[in-house]
């Protein structure tokens, strides 16, 4: 899981320079910035950090007003102070104040970046868990009164949430600007999640007062009402299954390309992978933003052993062939 | 930097380009028929990640086609009408890209970090 880290300086040259060092590390973070503590704090209404790493000498709400407010409200994020105006007192004051590093410029860029990769660990440390329904695992922290930290991602709208549990208890939740039962409501409506979990629970406040079953009850009500309205459709309503039997389908695609191909058609293997859903669905989501409508199909090189065709559907449809295949005439072929 | 990619630009069936960093940052972006609403401020990172890997990519959707290549700096994404020829795209791109290396900061950096 991609982790979100908030870079907060007023000093704009400072932000894009470590933007720009910290590219190297983005398998393990991507990062935002904000250019005051104001525009953090907007930051951390909208979006699930994990990490800040603030200046201290900012021109309206400053570092430590920032640390404050972060304290009270997002225990659970950690914080690094980097500071050009460097005194042992303020150090002490931001540890004091719950800072959990605290460094002097200049820095080593990769000094800072292995400190929030250490720091960052820490959130995973119980482990992760790919492609799991939230409401069945929930229940069993529940059940095992366990006091974690769970970092969620919707598998298919890549939408973050966390999750707070003392001994089994939920005491509070987080996802996107939503908070406490209503953001457990749009957490539990999420069929499949990739999560992290993070031994301890910063926060002590008890902010969801309804127990877990019926949250996910709730939840489950919410989300049969909300298909039933009239909606304008998703991306996702709007991607429909190719086949509903997806043995005759792959069959009748191999047929498809073999016999307008012939045996030279590239053809190595034909397969359904829900590990592509979620990237055909932002680049569904992007067509639609492009007023290009829904996908159709995509032909991709990752530089593998063989290129891949994907076509998307309930289970996106994956025909991997051979990088020298007729790709021009395959793809004429599949859109039709 | 339009220059630069005046030759894609100026291919049939082009509507403009975007060039993108690794982080979903809009870099550059030129349209030929005005753009689009909210652009610069859309969210694109998730777009980005999920290229994660990819060379290239040829994206058809109903009403048109999206073709993608990896560079040096991000990813350049190309957005084309159904009836380009692809392959003279290709071999634009491959002409291009070449040139599509960053440049080295000689300052502005340097000075907030240790040599």
């Amino acid at each position: 899981m991609i982790k979100n880290v908030l870079l907060v300086d007023d000093d704009h040259e400072m932000l894009l320079a470590l933007k720009e060092g910290f590219m190297k590390y983005r398998d393990s973070f991507s990062v935002q910035l904000a250019s005051d503590g104001f525009k953090a704090v907007e930051s951390l209404k909208k979006s699930v950090i994990s990490l800040v790493v603030t200046d201290l000498k900012m021109p309206g709400m400053d570092g430590f007003e920032l640390l404050v407010h972060i304290m009270e409200y997002y225990p659970d994020i950690p914080v690094i102070i980097i500071t050009g105006y460097s005194t042992p007192e303020m150090e002490h004051l931001a540890r004091e104040g719950g800072a959990v590093g605290y460094i002097a410029k200049p820095f080593l860029i990769e000094n800072l970046a292995r400190q929030i990769m250490t720091t960052l660990r820490k959130e995973s440390e119980g482990g992760t868990l790919h492609n799991v329904s939230s409401g069945i695992f929930l229940q069993l922290v529940e059940m095992e009164q366990k006091t974690c930290t769970i970092r969620l991602d919707d598998k298919f709208t890549g939408k973050k949430g966390i999750l707070f549990f003392h001994e089994g208890e939920l005491l509070d939740a987080r996802a996107n600007d939503l908070q406490g039962e209503d953001a457990a409501y749009e957490i539990f409506s999420w069929d499949q999640v990739n999560l992290s979990i993070q031994n301890g629970c910063a926060l002590k406040e008890k902010r969801i007062h309804s127990e877990m079953q019926h949250l996910i009850l709730e939840a489950a009500r919410r989300k049969d009402e909300d298909t039933r309205a009239p909606a304008p459709p998703t991306v996702m309503e709007e991607v429909e299954p190719f086949e509903s039997d997806p043995a005759a389908f792959i069959k009748s695609l191999k047929e498809k390309i073999e016999s307008n191909v012939g045996p030279a058609c590239g053809l190595e293997d034909i397969y359904q992978d829900d590990s592509w859903d979620s990237r055909v669905f932002q680049i569904s989501a992007t067509g639609k933003y492009l007023n290009f409508g829904k996908l159709v199909l995509g032909y991709i090189d990752k530089g593998d052993v063989n290129d891949y065709i994907v076509l998307p559907g309930e289970k996106t449809t994956v025909i991997a062939v051979n990088p020298k295949c007729p790709r021009d005439k395959l793809l004429q072929i599949l859109t039709i | 930097m339009r220059e630069l990619f005046n030759d894609i630009l100026s291919m049939e069936g082009v509507k403009g380009l975007m060039l993108f960093s690794f982080t979903g940052d809009l870099v550059f972006t030129e349209f030929n028929h005005g753009g689009l609403e909210e652009i610069e401020n859309r969210n694109w990172s998730l777009f980005i990640e999920s290229l994660a890997g990819m060379r290239e990519a040829d994206l058809i959707f109903e009403k048109g086609r999206l073709y993608i290549r990896r560079t040096d700096m991000g990813y350049l994404v190309v957005l084309i009408g159904p009836f380009v020829p692809i392959a003279m795209m290709r071999l634009q791109c491959d002409i291009l890209l070449p040139s599509l290396i960053p440049t080295k900061k000689t300052k502005g950096i340097r000075r907030f970090f240790k040599k």
